[in-house]
């Protein structure tokens, strides 16, 4: 992708901005791709608060949640406050905010999936992994989460795990999955 | 480009009126205001929550509801633009039920604990819930609390800043502090989390919010969500009196509200003036009340008897002082007396400091400088013109180029600072901050120009080079000899010798050349250097050419930093003091000294030798706060006899024969002249404290000791004063470039840091240490670090440093104090700042009065 | 009027997504035409006659909008493409993000250029991840052959596509909330005025759209305004697509001519309800709209035909509940999402709609007493037209309908005091 003319104007309401430049920050967490890739996104935009959602999605999909720590490491390497990746971060429903297991499974209740059976398919998926909603199973392999409606609508009931979506559900389905996820460990 | 812009909102013509008609009246509102901004202005009552004055709308709280003919929905009245023949109900059925409804929905998790809470009696939610409530029945059947994420602090009340207690429940989510932290102070230390129902309201991850407005955030909090852990439960709103009242260390001049009841004032809040603060108050203004009530006020006369300090009466105290000062006098001669006062203090006093030594005693040895050291001598200084200059403080919310040089703003002009801010964002302004250290402003800032130590008016000579080179300056201005009257005397050369790129002078020069109403500001790293008058005059230049000191366009000057600085200036307590002073002084005076007086180096020097014999210090603390410790320690010493009055004991109490007791600003009735010159009142809250006196009175009383009256009654003193201010004329001069010469400071030794001290974010001068709000955030001398340097000693806050001095042969070598580390998220680099607030850690020891830049060496001491 | 493919007539072939594929079936044309041969406000005159509605589910006509681009500022422009769709029901614009990215970015392409635009953003929904991993793959390649960047087929005119990605919120959707997010700031809903195409993005000129009404764009260019028009009703032109989802027979997207029958839809496309059940009820625009009954069934598809009957045509996301269906789970599914998604900044949707799912809830709970029916009623109109954004008449909407149309539903399920199961429907 080509770089984007920066913007040498002023922006109402925000500070103006220097070229963000890439400050030398030394991280923890974040491993050097994340950084980069950080950093490239970041260039994208004319103004450099743009990159708050890139910053996070980034951070979380390399740690696979997003805490305290990492909005620091976020903020050392963007510039942009601290409390702003935070408020960002728990304003927006896909980062979590904890560890969960390896497979982190959402569930759609919403009107169309759950006319086609939606809340049935939770229950078993809580029978089947032995866990209640919003829990991770003991080996760490599964977190069991409801999503808000994710345009799966017209092949419900689905679910997404991890960044898959998976639909059109049935028992066989489900446990074909589950079954083989158990088995990768 | 948006130069294009900026010059559109500048240029509108005489202001456009829109008229509309509300509840029936007609009424005229200048185009662009809100239906509500016309109910405001007619004092027709529109109930709010989220809306501020000073804030943007964002019509998120609903309440403000009007019914607006042709608009089927009801409208929130303080985003809804008034336009012509609008015909609008504030008290419509329709109103009352939608204003109703916002009731019911915000009570719907409202804790009704009205009686333990601490906003009881100021609370918008109980007046708005009173006057536009839920008549009867209630519908609610569910329990009243919010979800929180962490579920161990829900219900409580959770410490989320040094003085700010927060409870969840009762947050109505109006935003507003949120708002006015991010729009209003630029801190990003308090945020909204989670969404919808289930937001809170928080500190930064792991911090707290204790930016240098976090009062603010409380003040306008229209529940008890936010309170303040200072005014907590001490007493019921209801009880109290306002009084109002200023700022009394700022030289913004602030405008305060103190509520008092019969015994004591019990908190300071603002009281909106947009001339100088737009509502919102520093917390040292804030807090800084909390001198009045402190344990450590000094409440009796002390007289040093045999090596100790022994509470005695006034009468005593004021016999000691009338012998030692007439023995002095009579043997030494009148000019062995000198007078230091502090800016601090209220022009009544100031005045009768002059009266008693010019007029009573014949000494023209005055000054209220005692901070800074090499003074002017010339009453003609380049430095004393650009600090006399006239500004205003509401101007630089609308100028559209803003030029700070050698000012920490935020820490010297807590207001000033905001209205910066203010014109970033409001006006699209641009803001060029030039310093040797990076602060706060930097991060608004359009550049931030870090100029190498020492070369402040090298990069100074550099912009006004860069000005002729551009073809840019004033047409008027003579430039033909500029070779001869700089050095460095190219762009070039001073480039390279400030460390800032041609470039970015030249970007700067060219955007101040194109404003219409520029900004020039400098601040106390210009007046406390001793390379001032040089710095002054490059200053001048810059602003000579830019057609300023003409008055063609734009404000231009050093600003003064103490409350009542400029009333020091207009009084004339100084030595070197203009023609027309010395007049009006000696027609209100009975005799006037002929003698020309010392000024603050020379009585230091002075008593040194055998110049000074005796002396009286008011208010000031010099031993503290003025450049190098040691050498004012040894001056004080040396004299024959020193009387100090103060609020509180100090290093330079210390050294006195007599102490006497003063009385704080919220004791009594008075005024300061701000820094724009502007004279504001303040009265008092509560009685004086033990024997203490007002400074007047106190002077008066010593005066008396020795035979004089400094005034018959108050108002005559007053009209003495009032005199002075109106004949008072800034000094003129002709317009022609200034000579500037620099000469490199000597190169540090290796190891070496340059440290400056001054004031803490949350301290000003020496008696903000008595306010335990203060020390809340900063409990004690502090070293701050930048976090660079800090990772490189493997320094973390709270940890131990000792600093020594580093000063070759001279002075202080070996000085050495243990200061805690505080690593500074906005510092850069490997400069320290150190705060002279704490009388414990005198880290003046460290400066010096012929150097430029004072190094001292730092070591992390290891814990055991 | 019937099915007619204009949009999805590529969704089967996988080369389509390249430009490759993209431009042998006919593909930036439209966009060269633009540059080429076209000033920008021939372009909107184009659009303007076309009669395009946006598909977002406002149906604002989309020329129009565009013209309120201030011509004189000296701010840039920005093109925002809202593909944040995540009301529930829709997932058309997936499909496009999916099958035809390049018609995406042609249109795009086009609206940037007709309002001086030099940088389009794309809004993805942040689950979306592959979709948001085709459209990138489909700029790149556009860059690469020449349709993005600097000196765009020679004529000096430079845009850039930077596709932004979501975090999670269906108030992104919004427009002035999508422009929060895409600022960096938390999405919450902005007043109005100042509108998006005077002080958007940054404070400058922004216009938003809806990825259907861009991907139709560059076949107005091609074909003309007029010629569009000829599909669909004099007011609501064009063909558009709907999502039929909930109890039918074939569940998916469809692309009808507006004014195509609901009846068409259900049957013909969706063959019907499973085992010949009755309706209940249709949702006609996804969840924000309110309920139709099985009556209503011969309601012609187009924007006043569904304003006549009660509902709104909404995004086009067709929820069919059959007569099984419990209306007040029914409500409950629906008004729990709004509390989840209500951005928190005005206070009736924000404590509306968290008491609304209280008091659906209990009902559920079979602890309901009949005068919850009006005080839910009561609520709704304390919320409608009360916000600052239209979630808070979102959720409102249908429960005001729900209300109105089956009230019976509601004093029998109080009545009979029982606990209403979550899981009303199995899956196989
Ligand atoms: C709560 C809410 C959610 C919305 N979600 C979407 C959405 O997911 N996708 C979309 O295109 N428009 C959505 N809209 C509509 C947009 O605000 C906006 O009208 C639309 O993007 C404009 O594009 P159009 O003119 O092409 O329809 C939403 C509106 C509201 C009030
Ligand atoms: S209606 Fe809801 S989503 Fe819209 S601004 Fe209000 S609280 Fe936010
Ligand atoms: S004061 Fe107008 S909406 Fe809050």
């Amino acid at each position: 992708m080509s770089d984007n003319k920066t913007q040498t104007q002023p922006i109402p309401g925000l500070p103006h901005v220097k070229s963000p430049g890439a400050p030398q920050v030394k991280t923890r967490i974040l491993n050097a791709e994340s950084v980069a890739e950080i950093q490239k996104k970041m260039a994208r935009y004319p103004v450099r608060k743009s990159a708050v959602l890139p910053a996070l999605t980034v951070a979380y999909r390399q740690v696979g949640y997003l805490n305290d720590e990492i909005y620091a490491e976020l903020a050392a390497i963007t510039e942009i406050p601290k409390l702003q990746l935070a408020e960002a971060a728990t304003f927006y429903t896909m980062f979590p905010k904890k560890p969960r297991g390896k497979h982190l499974i959402m569930v759609c209740d919403n009107i169309s999936c759950a006319l086609c059976g939606a809340d049935n398919l939770l229950r078993y998926l809580e029978q089947k992994l032995e866990i209640k909603v919003g829990e991770t199973t003991k080996d760490n392999l599964f977190t069991l989460q409801i999503a808000e409606c994710l345009a799966g609508c017209s092949a419900a009931p689905m679910m997404q795990v991890n960044h898959e979506y998976h639909e059109n559900l049935t028992r066989e389905k489900v446990d074909a999955l589950i079954d083989g996820w158990r088995k990768e460990g | 480009m948006s130069d294009t812009a900026t010059k559109d909102q500048k240029t509108t013509p005489a202001v456009e009126m829109v008229s509309l008609t509300i509840d029936g009246r007609p009424i005229s509102v200048k185009k662009g205001a809100t239906v509500l901004d016309a109910c405001r202005q007619e004092n027709i009552p529109v109930p709010t929550f989220c809306w501020h004055p000073k804030l943007r709308s964002v019509g998120a709280c609903r309440m403000c509801y009007v019914e607006i003919e042709k608009f089927p929905k009801l409208m929130v009245s303080c985003a809804t633009e008034a336009m012509n023949d609008m015909v609008v109900l504030t008290d419509s059925e329709k109103c009352r039920e939608g204003r109703k409804a916002i009731i019911e929905f915000i009570l719907l998790d409202h804790p009704l604990d009205c009686p333990t809470c601490d906003k009881g009696g100021e609370c918008d939610l109980q007046d708005n819930a009173f006057e536009y409530g839920l008549s009867d029945d209630t519908r609610f059947a569910f329990r009243k609390a919010r979800k929180i994420r962490d579920k161990n602090s829900t219900f409580d009340d959770l410490q989320i800043g040094p003085e700010m207690v927060r409870n969840q429940n009762r947050c109505i989510l109006c935003y507003k502090c949120v708002r006015a932290n991010e729009e209003a102070f630029g801190e990003y230390d308090i945020g909204a989390y989670q969404r919808g129902h289930n937001t809170e309201i928080d500190a930064a991850p792991g911090g707290q919010v204790a930016s240098l407005y976090s009062g603010n955030l409380v003040e306008i909090c229209p529940v008890g969500a936010l309170t303040s852990s200072d005014w907590r439960y001490k007493i019921r709103v209801w009880n109290t009196q306002t009084v109002p009242s200023i700022d009394p260390y700022h030289a913004d001049g602030a405008n305060l509200t103190l509520w008092k009841d019969a015994t004591k004032v019990h908190r300071a809040t603002s009281r909106m003036n947009d001339d100088t603060d737009d509502g919102w108050i520093s917390d040292i203004a804030r807090y800084g009340y909390q001198i009045a009530t402190s344990e450590r006020r000094i409440k009796a006369p002390l007289v040093n008897k045999n090596g100790a300090m022994v509470e005695v009466s006034w009468e005593e105290a004021l016999g000691v002082i009338s012998r030692r000062f007439k023995e002095v006098k009579e043997s030494q001669g009148a000019p062995c007396l000198a007078g230091v006062v502090s800016p601090n203090l209220d022009l009544k006093t100031l005045h009768a400091f002059n009266k008693l030594f010019r007029g009573a005693l014949g000494s023209n040895n005055v000054d209220y400088r005692s901070d800074y050291s090499n003074l002017p001598t010339d009453a003609d200084s380049t430095y004393g013109f650009m600090a006399s200059r006239s500004f205003s403080i509401d101007a630089v919310a609308s100028s559209d180029v803003i030029f700070v040089v050698g000012s920490n703003l935020i820490r010297e002009h807590p207001n000033v600072h905001l209205k910066t801010r203010r014109a970033i964002f409001e006006k699209l302004s641009w803001l060029y901050t030039a310093n040797p250290i990076v602060t706060k402003s930097a991060d608004c800032s359009t550049d931030e120009m870090i100029y190498n130590l020492g070369t402040d008016e090298v990069f100074l000579n550099g912009v006004t080079l860069s000005l002729i080179q551009q073809g840019l300056a004033d047409k008027e201005v003579d430039t033909g000899k500029i070779e001869t009257l700089l050095i460095p005397n190219t762009l070039e050369k001073c480039a390279e010798t400030c460390g800032v790129s041609v470039e970015r002078i030249n970007e700067c020069a060219k955007r101040l050349a194109n404003s219409k109403s520029p900004t020039l500001i400098a601040g106390e790293l210009v007046s406390n250097s001793i390379a001032r008058e040089n710095i002054a005059k490059s200053f001048y230049n810059v602003a000579l050419l830019l057609g300023i000191v003409q008055g063609k366009r734009g404000q231009a000057a050093v600003l003064a930093k103490a409350a009542n600085s400029k009333g020091a200036e207009a009084l004339g307590l100084f030595p070197e003091i203009s023609a027309t002073q010395t007049a009006t002084l000696k027609n209100q005076f009975q005799s006037f000294p002929e003698l020309a007086g010392a000024n603050w180096d020379a009585m230091l020097s002075g008593a040194q030798g055998e110049d000074i014999k005796a002396m009286l210090i008011f208010g000031a603390n010099p031993v503290q706060t003025g450049a190098d410790y040691n050498h004012i320690k040894k001056s004080l010493e040396s004299l024959d006899f020193l009387v100090v009055a103060d609020l509180k004991e100090t290093p330079t109490t210390a050294l006195a024969d007599v102490v006497l007791p003063l009385s704080s600003f919220a004791e009594y009735d008075g005024s300061f002249t701000n820094l724009e010159g502007r004279t504001q009142d303040f009265c008092a809250g509560m009685k004086r404290i033990g024997a203490s006196l007002p400074g007047y009175e106190a002077l008066n009383r010593i005066a008396q000791s020795l035979g004089f009256s400094l005034y018959a009654d108050l108002s005559s003193l007053q009209d003495e004063v009032s005199e002075l201010l109106d004949s008072y004329n800034a000094p003129e001069r002709k317009h022609f470039l200034m000579e500037s010469h620099f000469q490199a400071p000597p190169a540090p030794q290796e190891n070496s840091l340059p440290l400056f001290a001054g004031d803490a974010l949350h301290h000003f001068g020496h008696w903000t240490e008595m306010c335990h709000s203060l020390l809340e955030f900063n409990p004690e001398a502090a070293l701050e670090i930048s976090a660079d340097l800090a990772s490189r000693l493997d320094i973390q806050t709270g940890d131990s440093v000792r600093v020594l001095c580093d000063r070759g042969d001279k002075g202080n070598k070996g000085e050495k104090l243990i200061l805690k580390a505080l690593v500074s998220d906005i510092l850069e680099g490997d400069t320290l700042l150190a705060s002279h607030n704490f009388a414990a850690k005198p880290v003046n020891c460290f400066t010096s009065r012929d150097s430029r830049v004072s190094y001292v060496r730092i070591e992390k001491i290891e814990k055991q | 009027m019937a099915e007619h493919k204009l949009l999805l007539a590529h969704t089967d072939d996988p080369q389509h997504k390249t430009v490759a594929g993209y431009v042998a079936n006919g593909g930036y044309r439209a966009w060269r035409k633009v540059l080429t041969s076209m000033t920008r406000d021939e372009v909107i005159t184009e659009v303007k006659a076309s009669g395009l509605r946006g598909r977002g589910g406002a149906g604002f006509p989309t020329g129009l909008k565009w013209s309120f681009v201030p011509k004189d500022s000296p701010k840039p422009r920005y093109l925002v493409c809202n593909a944040d769709e995540s009301e529930p029901g829709t997932c058309k614009d997936r499909v496009l993000l999916e099958c035809d990215p390049q018609a995406v970015i042609e249109g795009m392409a086009i609206a940037a250029f007709s309002i001086g635009s030099h940088l389009a953003f794309n809004y993805i929904r942040g689950e979306f991840d592959y979709p948001i991993e085709v459209f990138e793959k489909a700029v790149e390649d556009a860059y690469d052959n020449g349709h993005l960047g600097k000196n765009i087929y020679g004529t000096g005119y430079d845009l850039d596509v930077v596709t932004h990605t979501g975090g999670g919120a269906y108030i992104c959707g919004e427009e002035t909330a999508l422009l929060q997010s895409l600022a960096g700031h938390r999405g919450m809903s902005q007043m109005k005025p100042p509108f998006p195409a005077v002080e958007g993005l940054y404070g400058c000129p922004t216009v938003v759209n809806n990825v259907e009404t861009l991907a139709v764009v560059p076949h107005l260019i091609n074909n003309g305004g007029e010629w569009y028009k000829t599909f669909g009703t004099e007011k609501s032109a064009g063909t558009k697509l709907f999502s039929l989802t909930g109890h039918i027979n074939s569940p998916g997207n469809y692309e009808l001519e507006m004014g195509t029958s609901l009846r068409y839809l259900i049957e013909e496309m969706g063959g019907g309800i499973p085992e010949g059940r009755k309706i209940k009820a249709i949702i006609p625009g996804g969840a924000s709209c309110p309920f139709m009954t099985a009556d209503q069934i011969d309601t012609p598809l187009d924007y006043e035909a569904i304003a006549d009957a009660g509902s709104m045509l909404g995004s086009g996301a067709c929820i069919i509940l059959d007569e099984r269906t419990d209306i007040v789970w029914a409500t409950y599914k629906l008004i729990k999402f709004f509390k989840h998604e209500s951005c928190g900044k005005c206070t009736p949707c924000r404590e509306g709609t968290k008491w609304l799912t209280q008091l659906v809830e209990r009902i559920l709970n079979g602890e309901g007493e009949e005068s919850d029916i009006d005080k839910i009623d009561n609520i709704c109109h304390n919320i409608l037209g009360r916000t600052i954004c239209p979630l808070g008449d979102a959720a409102a909407m249908p429960v005001i309908s729900v209300i109105q149309r089956f009230r019976q539903d509601f004093v029998d399920r109080i009545k009979a005091k029982d606990v209403l199961p979550m899981e009303q429907f199995s899956f196989n």
